[in-house]
């Protein structure tokens, strides 16, 4: 991997970074009279109409909301160099501690989701690969038009019904006492990982059908190479052809899905959170989203995407390890 | 290779037996806490998208549950009975309007004698009024520390300060009291304690030092509401050693001083109850309750805590189909959530739920533009520039057919002075001049559009100027049932209306500019508001106003004008009264109904829930009142 590849990459995902930041800047803003308007308090019995006026200026300059957009986004732009998020305004908190706060949470369910998803996934893809046209590969594609069908949330819907309310396996919804009991002894992370095995389940089970799906396609694809048939012709064992040389080189397109999949861990489960009242990242920006509250909303897009770049970044290094023939501008 | 698979096997393995093994672990703990409570402690359901607050800044909770939980914690020095207009005692037991030196101005009973009270402003020409204010002298802030009038002092000085408080809102609430100060330095003197009158302008007897004090108001009666019921009073002892210009009340720095954080999370407050902040979290608020700590007791049985409950457990859920599945399968006793009517059926036969059903405090009306901007008018905004034209549309609406078809029977009509029948002390009911039978009103509609626009087309609608009268309602999706109601009642009248699609937000709809034919609008005017919002809404104040449709009656700007300002309780009364019939006779916001306020709760574990105009179950009479199932 050339310097010259990996600072390109660097500087073109810096660009990314600073467009991102603009739009999310603007776009909350647009078609917005008077951004400040909802933070404006009652008219009382005996104010007059300019000292009205005053306060609501000074509402403005309270929510830094005063001055023209172009000079709040240079404002903001200078705290955001300086690592400053804001404090948000319905919370009165720096914006950073509550992403701090939730975060961990939105992890559980993501990290949890993305790594049985790719072990099982793996595993299924490459059964119903090698064992090709059998019931084993029928399954997976019938699992996979199923899933195409059914939406997370659709499924999550559905096992929160039956699982949770009507049968009590698991919880219908996070238990309230789980974060505020949350201590890191073996009860506290057991009453996470029972609270987390419906979200986790209805989350995992498109993305192991995904995965699987990835792996069969991409296990066929090389196994059909000449390298294979010549390993065969050797008279390797099946698992070695299978894990020794199929699977290895049949990663790169699962290790592409996998970096897509890393990006959106912190931003993926905005609707399965909300199903599950497991308070992480998605609650957080709808709760940002629905109060208006600027320094919020764009503190948890910009640390989205912040994330989603870093993580394509570190993906497209990955893939150039395993890769040496991708560089930039595929020569 | 093999002894790769055979490891990835051992580790699945491994992992998938540590992982049941954490499940039945965590099968333990049951999300049905409140099933096998036996304890005397409440568990609410909470709808929202918001979490609950970690942190407390008393004045900047103001959204979702905040403000009730810090309307708990903290205490107002009154709250506003909203159908007498009588402030009942909450931190303060009393008060009354004084004169320039100090004197009540009280009839024999102690009551604020309101002839007395104009007479004497009128007659020494003031520019404020003095209110003389008494505290209860046993209450306590939540640490033990008494409350004294040196709290409020402080609240209401700090408040008037932006550069210690930070903010603005509060300004506002204190706009009305003439007093002010700026970076900690008094600049005018308008509240008068003990230790704050350096001149001895007001009289303190010898056990009124730390519950008497005085503020000056401006002349106007409303002046009191912000003053009394929205100001929660903070402890001095609290917050002024580390409030600073540099370190506001108001706290948004990023780094948020540690002497702060833990004020915010910890706080301090003379309300009944105190935050439990080894069990809260943002999906769940503890409250306990502070049982005889408190200074307010049971009416009947001063012996007894105030509340009945020892604990509150605010259980947060995001969706409320979610909470409904809670309340039924027994995780929580009630849901503090108003519900649609078409929830009903689903509790009724449901054993041990009860429905509850609370009038509302909000009107719906249908709003005519009657001065539309001139390069928005157009020949049928014309027309509804004519009140005949108005009045017929108005006759013409069947408030009960709406009720029954659109709320599921849950609702009442109302009245066309825009006033509820709750509001004892203002409502008028010779303002109610759109009831009655309706086929005559629709008789008596088509009576007077026949004398102005008797044309009419090969389908029944008049003609004015050879063109169909056909207006546009701006409306939401979810009021599209109700446009197709009124579609047929305007039909008899020989008048076509029809949906148009509103935006999400009022900036979105053209509201503010005026730019529609007709529009709906929920209007809540009650004893506590009108001074604000009959100008909001029908008065032409500015483009932001409330009043949409662009209303100008001078007369009714007038009464207004003179209702807000008069010194006499007894006259704004009636003022507000012949308000009602001169904004029924406008005909330009009409009544189409009052929904009421649905809620549910258990019966299992508690009974005796009250609820009271516009509440849900949850509110601070049922916790008075509600006794445990044994």
């Amino acid at each position: 991997m050339k310097a010259s590849y990996v600072i390109k990459r660097i500087l073109l995902t810096l660009f990314i970074f600073f467009v991102v930041v603009t739009l999310c800047f603007f776009i909350p803003r647009i078609g917005v009279d008077d951004p400040a308007s909802r933070y404006y308090p009652a008219q009382t019995a005996g104010m007059t109409d300019a000292e009205y006026e005053a306060i609501k200026e000074l509402v403005r300059q309270q929510y830094g909301l005063d001055g023209s957009t172009f000079q709040q986004y240079i404002t903001y732009l200078g705290n955001l160099f300086t690592g400053d998020l804001g404090t948000s305004y319905t919370k009165n908190e720096p914006v950073i501690d509550l992403i701090a706060e939730r975060l961990p949470w939105t992890l559980v369910l993501s990290v949890s989701n993305l790594l049985i998803s790719l072990v099982i996934g793996v595993i299924i893809g490459t059964m119903a690969a090698w064992r090709r046209g059998r019931w084993q590969d029928r399954a997976l594609l019938n699992a996979s038009t199923f899933t195409t069908a059914l939406p997370a949330f659709f499924i999550a819907l559905i096992l929160s019904f039956y699982l949770g309310f009507e049968w009590e396996i698991f919880p219908a919804y996070t238990d309230q006492n789980m974060v505020a009991g949350f201590d890191w002894s073996w009860e506290a992370i057991s009453k996470v990982a029972y609270n987390a095995s419906l979200p986790v389940f209805a989350m995992a089970i498109g993305s192991i059908v995904s995965y699987g799906q990835a792996t069969r396609n991409s296990v066929i694809a090389v196994s059909e190479d000449d390298f294979i048939l010549t390993a065969k012709a050797k008279g390797l064992s099946n698992n070695k052809v299978i894990y020794g040389h199929t699977l290895r080189n049949a990663l790169l397109p699962i290790v592409t899905q996998f970096g897509m999949n890393v990006s959106t861990l912190i931003g993926g489960a905005v609707v399965i959170e909300q199903i599950f009242n497991w308070n992480g990242m998605g609650t957080l920006f709808l709760t940002a989203n629905s109060n208006n509250d600027y320094p919020l909303m764009m503190g948890i897009m910009i640390f989205m995407s912040a994330f989603a770049l870093v993580a394509n970044l570190l993906t497209d290094f990955v893939y150039c390890l395993l890769d040496p023939r991708v560089t930039l501008g595929g020569r | 290779m093999k002894n790769l698979f055979r490891k990835v096997t051992v580790f699945a393995l491994s992992g998938a037996m540590l992982l049941t093994a954490l499940l039945a672990s965590g099968c333990g703990t049951s999300i049905a806490e409140r099933r096998e409570d036996t304890s005397s402690t409440l568990y609410v359901g909470e709808v929202s998208t918001d979490s609950f607050p970690t942190t407390f800044f008393p004045w900047q909770s103001r959204d979702g549950v905040a403000p009730t939980v810090a309307s708990l914690i903290y205490n107002t020095l009154f709250t506003l009975d909203e159908e007498t207009g009588q402030y009942e005692p909450c931190l303060a037991k009393e008060w009354c309007y004084a004169d320039l030196n100090g004197a009540p101005l009280v009839n024999e009973n102690g009551e604020n004698d309101y002839d007395r009270i104009e007479q004497y402003y009128a007659e020494n020409d003031s520019e404020y009024m003095v209110i003389k204010l008494t505290l209860f002298d046993d209450a306590t802030w939540s640490d033990g520390e008494p409350v004294t009038v040196e709290d409020v002092y402080y609240t209401l000085d700090i408040a008037t300060d932006n550069t210690l408080s930070g903010h603005a809102g509060a300004l506002a609430w204190t706009t009305d009291l003439m007093h002010k100060s700026e970076g900690g330095v008094l600049q005018t003197q308008g509240m008068y304690t003990f230790d704050h009158d350096e001149w001895g302008k007001y009289p303190y007897e010898e056990d009124e030092h730390e519950t008497v004090m005085y503020l000056h108001v401006r002349p106007v009666l409303g002046a009191v509401a912000t003053l009394f019921s929205s100001i929660l009073i903070l402890p001095e002892h609290i917050w002024q050693p580390i409030v600073s210009e540099e370190h506001k009340l108001n706290n948004t720095s990023s780094e948020l001083p540690e002497a702060f954080r833990q004020q915010y999370e910890n706080p301090v407050g003379c309300g009944a109850w105190t935050l439990d902040r080894v069990q809260s979290s943002t999906q769940m608020i503890v409250l306990q309750n502070r049982g005889m700590d408190y200074h307010i007791k049971d009416e009947n049985d001063p012996t007894q805590p105030l509340y009945k409950v020892d604990t509150i457990k605010f259980m947060l859920y995001l969706d409320q189909n979610t909470a409904i599945y809670a309340l039924l399968k027994g995780y929580v006793d009630m849901l503090d959530v108003a519900m649609s009517s078409n929830y009903s059926q689903l509790f009724e036969e449901e054993e041990s739920i009860e429905l509850l059903k609370a009038e509302g405090t909000s009107i719906q009306t249908l709003v005519m533009n009657v001065n539309p901007k001139e390069e928005q008018d157009s020949d049928m905004r014309t027309v509804l520039k004519n009140k005949d034209v108005r009045k017929a549309i108005a006759l013409a609406i069947d408030q009960d057919r709406i009720i029954t078809s659109v709320l599921n029977g849950e609702g009442t009509p109302a009245s066309a002075g825009l006033m509820l029948p709750s509001q004892t002390e203002l409502y008028n009911p010779e303002a109610d001049i759109l009831s009655g039978d309706y086929e005559a009103r629709v008789a008596e509609a088509n009576a007077i559009l026949d004398g102005i626009y008797p044309e009419k087309d090969s389908k029944g609608y008049r003609l004015a100027d050879g063109k169909r009268l056909h207006f546009e309602i701006l409306a939401n999706p979810g009021e599209l049932e109700l446009v197709s109601y009124l579609q047929q009642q305007f039909q008899r009248i020989g008048v076509e209306v029809e949906y148009k699609a509103e935006g999400s937000m009022a900036e979105d709809t053209y509201l503010f500019d005026g730019n529609f034919d007709m529009t709906f609008q929920a209007t809540i005017l009650n004893i506590s508001n009108v001074d604000i919002m009959y100008r909001s809404h029908f008065v032409q104040v500015d483009n932001r106003s409330s009043n949409y449709g662009r209303l100008m009656d001078e007369e009714l700007n007038e009464l207004i004008e003179e209702m807000r300002t008069t010194l006499n309780q007894n006259t704004k009364y009636e003022l507000v009264k012949q308000i009602q019939q001169r904004l029924a006779e406008d005909y330009y916001k009409i009544p189409v109904y009052t929904s009421n306020v649905i809620s549910v709760a258990r019966t299992d574990r508690f009974t005796g829930y009250v609820v009271n105009p516009g509440e849900t179950v949850f509110n601070l009479d049922t916790l008075e009142v509600l006794e445990k199932v044994v």
